[in-house]
């Protein structure tokens, strides 16, 4: 048999390379045999008729090699191909670095274009996958990444299986990882609920009572169900089930609010990220921009842009796509900024101090553009892909937060911090802020006010792009897309005072925090409803917002 | 012999009368209404099945049209208003005297002709995928019902060992009707009450809505996905979405960001079809269910040749107005197409164009072998046909699960279980 050289990491063309590599896997063979065993069983699993496919399954079962894992995930994501020859047929691995492995024995071969051609795709059948996924299971507890081996834990003990309860303790005295003692305990907690003696049992619901399990919850109902129905006179462990159940509630309830919170501040990153630069173009210049929306949609299609040219360039699978989205920030500011700035030059510049002008003339353009999008990429929306780093999710004292919502977040605090350095400590920002209070002071005195007006709506517009371009992972991209978000972004800004950024950063988080605390108890629709209302009220109350400017002027 | 000279000669006949089809004459020509939204929010859906409307006249029309006479197709945009709907309705029955009109697609639109398809005695054969709970003498329902969608994706999942079901839809009449439904269904095959998730809502002792529900076009699913995640926390749990429209995508999105995959707990979704993942990231939705009574990926002669027609025509005969990049074929536009032969069928049967005799043709018992299998009407203005479980792949194919051959169309389910 071939050693399998790329698993050691020594694929090199050197022959002295070559021969050490072939010394090292040959000490090392005793290791290396089972995983060539576990392909063997494989490649018989993939071409194995119905009935013996629960043997080879079994026998799978026996290996505690992971290997396994990467082969099923070939299999089931379609990276497995037959390829029929006269000499028989060979079952093939495209991996991730674009080559055909062997799957019995992992060698790589190269393929003719005929025959790369003629490779058919394989795939598991979905009662298959299901007891393969067991196995896969048994395996992840094994694993290196600690988030492979909790979730592992965690599945096994929810099948509530004795042959599992062996394979979990072994692993808990082995275990050194704080949070994945924790969910080997309530796994092993939650199997011995259904298959341990009464002492057990008992023993198994303080267990979980002690960890909070959310998990165990139906688990536990179940059991106090069991324990009514048989109305047993002692009963100890039907009052620990419900003890355990309040405090497992309590405990829901805390992270419920945590989870919340933590909703609340990424849904006002959303509406912070898209409502920022029309906080600039009407805020501070004044400008009703209904065309906002419509620069949102221009960040989206950038980056769907930026992605199809990595996706042309290097290739969807390759590492590469997953920088696009990095590169499609900067360009889709650049080009929103741009076309931002043409619209200024060409219109908006005559639109100052008309303000019912500028939206009529406003809309008309967000209308053309609108039209414009459906023109050039078709009326269905399109797809944009998130890359790979960016999917996943963080686990954070119980909750999770997904990566897309943090980086937004993040963008978010990022775009208010370089805003406000643009704003306060730099010469154009001097600029803006003069220009803005008032254009015929500051024009007098110097300031080249076209010039600054150019540049802030430019900014305005660039930073309404790099919105749209960081919706692009979480929502949809099409010709409407801005319509989405405009009546969000205008009620941002008035509700935290035209003309004030602070003000405007506040609103977003509070409208966001609000809208996520309600959604729970009113449901989505009346919670959207609820905020409107809250919304309309405060600004009864303080009809300038949160900051309302003060100015001597008799016309504000 | 002097049987094949006949067939001939009417063969000749057929090819002369093709010849002349240029410059046929009014009297030679029967008009037939197309009512859907051409523009708005949803034309993207709606203009497909114009598309594979204006296909079907010209394929029958080349062999020969209906009882000798070329269908000359009148379109109409309902442009997603339904008021506008219920006017072009009106003009089509009223001014061209349409024969027959093949339209609509939300259940809203449908509800706003209905009157005035019963006011003028007209003909509407209605394609997409809806409630039930309605019956009109001047409908046809070549649409799944609820029985022949919901109910046996639903029964999948329960022998697949599934006993959670977490309900969400959009906010309207199509998923709170079909998610009561299915909520009764579920409690009559022993699903506890606590196992269906999503909020319910009694009015007294009945339970007036089942599942948790969105307006149109949300994009915040941060909470639902939060909720669902607990939800499946125990395991065997499953979705069922009737989420419409592009609110998919960021539902979809968040899913695959809060690390739910379609092992630990599938979606099985309504109202997604081949032609709605044109403009959905199919990445997140691999392995999660659908459920239609046709997938573009049925292997049979008779769906590759409707294949193989279709872009033949889009390649040479489609109007410009029609696009012709990237077209894939699904559920509705089928239906929309069997609608057509089987009103053809009819009116050979009745030998007229008479409502009245089409109808109680069409109630009589007509099949067609459609590109899904064969479809029977019913008396009921409902299709028999089969209904296919389909897993999402990454290219926004099927792949068939299973097969549920001649499920019969029943549109009054509520209160049955």
């Amino acid at each position: 048999m071939i050693p399998h050289f790329s698993f050691l990491g020594c694929s090199g063309k050197s022959t002295v390379k070559h021969w050490i590599c072939l010394l090292i896997t040959a000490a090392i063979l005793t290791s290396a045999a089972s995983a060539r065993d576990a392909r063997t069983v494989m490649a018989e699993l993939m071409q194995a008729e119905r009935a013996e496919q629960a043997g080879l399954i079994e026998e799978l079962s026996t290996y505690g090699d992971t290997i396994i894992a990467d082969i099923y995930e070939a299999w089931r994501t379609g990276g497995i191909y037959l390829l029929e020859q006269d000499g028989g047929s060979q079952l093939l691995q495209f991996t991730d670095a674009q080559e055909w492995a062997l799957v019995h024995n992992g060698a790589v071969i190269s393929l003719s274009e005929a025959e790369a051609a003629a490779a058919k795709k394989q795939r598991p059948a979905r009662a298959l996958r299901k007891q393969m996924k067991r196995i896969i299971d048994t395996l992840g507890l094994k694993a290196d990444n600690t988030a492979l081996r909790i979730d592992s834990a965690i599945k096994l003990g929810r099948s509530q299986k004795a042959e599992f309860i062996p394979a979990l303790e072994a692993r808990l005295k082995v275990e050194t990882d704080k949070q994945v003692r924790s969910a080997l305990q309530e796994a092993l907690a939650i199997s011995w609920l259904a298959n341990g003696e009464d002492a057990q049992v008992v023993e198994a619901v303080q267990t979980l009572k002690a960890l909070n399990s959310v998990a165990a919850r139906a688990f536990l109902e179940e059991l106090m169900q069991a324990e009514g129905d048989n109305e047993r006179v002692d009963s100890s462990l039907s009052d620990a089930c419900a003890e355990a159940l309040i405090s497992i509630e309590r405990h829901m309830k805390q992270q419920e609010f945590f989870g919340s919170f933590f909703r609340g501040f990424s849904t006002g990153s959303v509406l912070l990220i898209v409502s920022f630069g029309l906080a600039i173009t009407f805020g501070l210049m004044g400008v009703i921009n209904m065309a906002h929306g419509e620069f949102v949609a221009i960040g989206g299609y950038v980056t769907f842009l930026v992605q199809n040219f990595f996706i042309q360039t290097w290739g969807l699978s390759s590492s590469a796509f997953g920088w696009y989205f990095i590169v499609a920030l900067p360009v889709s500011f650049i080009v929103a900024a741009v076309i931002g700035l043409i619209m200024e030059v060409s219109i908006i510049r005559f639109l100052y101090r008309r303000p019912l002008e500028s939206l009529l003339c406003t809309w008309g353009i967000s209308m053309v553009m609108q039209q414009g999008f459906r023109l050039i990429f078709g009326a269905a929306n399109v797809q944009v892909n998130n890359p790979t780093w960016l999917m996943g999710n963080l686990s954070f004292a119980g909750f999770q937060m997904s990566y897309t919502r943090l980086l937004i977040i993040l963008i978010a605090l990022v775009v208010v911090a370089l805003t406000w350095l643009l704003l306060r400590q730099t010469n154009l920002g001097l600029h803006i802020r003069a220009v803005m209070q008032n254009r015929h002071m500051a024009s007098s005195l110097g300031v080249p006010v076209a010039r600054v007006n150019r540049m802030t709506f430019a900014l305005g517009c660039g930073l309404a792009a790099l919105g749209g371009a960081v919706l692009s992972q979480i929502g949809n991209v099409g010709p409407s897309m801005g319509q989405a978000y405009i009546v969000d972004s205008f009620m941002v800004v008035v509700t935290g005072s035209v003309g004030n950024l602070l003000g405007a950063g506040l609103s977003a988080m509070g409208i966001g925090m609000v809208d996520q605390l309600l959604q729970p108890s009113l449901g989505p629709v009346m919670g959207k409803i609820t905020v409107f209302v809250v919304i309309i009220l405060f600004l009864q109350w303080r009809p300038g917002g949160l900051f309302p400017t003060l100015s001597r002027s008799l016309d504000d | 012999m002097e049987n094949s000279f006949k067939k001939i000669l009417s063969l000749v006949a057929v090819a002369a009368f093709a010849l002349s089809a240029s410059t046929v004459r009014a009297d030679d020509t029967v008009k037939v209404g197309i009512l859907h939204s051409l523009s708005g929010t949803m034309a993207i859906s709606e203009t497909s099945l114009r598309d594979v409307l204006l296909f079907t006249f010209d394929e029958i029309n080349a062999s020969g049209g209906v009882l000798g006479k070329m269908i000359e197709p009148v379109e109409a945009d309902g442009a997603s208003d339904w008021p506008t709907f219920a006017e072009k309705a009106e003009e089509l029955l009223a001014k061209d005297e349409a024969s027959a009109v093949f339209g609509c697609w939300t259940s809203v639109s449908r509800k706003f002709v209905l009157p005035v398809f019963e006011k003028y005695n007209g003909l509407l054969f209605y394609p997409v995928q809806y409630e039930g709970e309605e019956e009109s003498p001047n409908i046809f329902y070549t649409a799944e019902a609820v029985g022949q969608q919901a109910i046996p994706a639903v029964d999948y999942l329960l022998e697949e060992g599934y006993t959670k079901f977490y309900l969400i839809g959009t906010d309207y009449v199509y998923p709170q009707t079909t998610n009561i439904v299915l909520f009764e269904y579920l409690l009559s095959k022993g699903i506890p009450v606590e196992n269906i998730g999503g909020g319910i809502r009694y009015e007294g002792d009945v339970a007036v809505s089942a599942g948790n529900y969105t307006p149109f076009g949300h994009t915040d699913f941060q909470q639902i996905v939060a909720e669902i995640k607990d939800f499946a926390a125990s395991g065997d749990a499953c979705v069922v979405n009737t989420i419409n429209g592009d609110a998919n995508v960021p539902f979809f999105k968040e899913i695959a960001a809060s690390g739910l995959t379609s092992d630990d707990c599938p979606i099985v979704s309504f109202s997604l079809s081949e032609d709605e993942f044109r403009g959905l990231p199919t990445k997140d939705l691999v392995g999660h269910l659908g459920c239609w009574t046709y997938f573009m990926s049925i292997d049979s002669p008779a769906n590759d040749s409707f294949k193989a027609k279709f872009q033949d025509w889009l390649a040479t005969d489609a109007p410009a107005a029609v696009a012709k990049e990237g077209r894939v074929t699904c559920s509705p536009m089928v239906l929309s197409y069997n609608g057509v032969y089987l009103w053809k069928a009819a009116v050979e049967k009745a030998g007229t164009f008479d409502t009245d005799a089409v109808i109680a043709a069409l109630e009589s018992g007509i099949s067609f072998d459609g590109p899904g299998g064969t479809v029977t009407t019913q008396k009921n203005h409902h299709l028999t046909k089969s209904v296919y479980i389909g897993e999402t792949l990454e290219d926004g194919q099927f792949e068939i699960l299973e097969v549920m051959p001649d499920v019969y169309g029943e549109p009054w389910l509520k209160g049955t279980f």
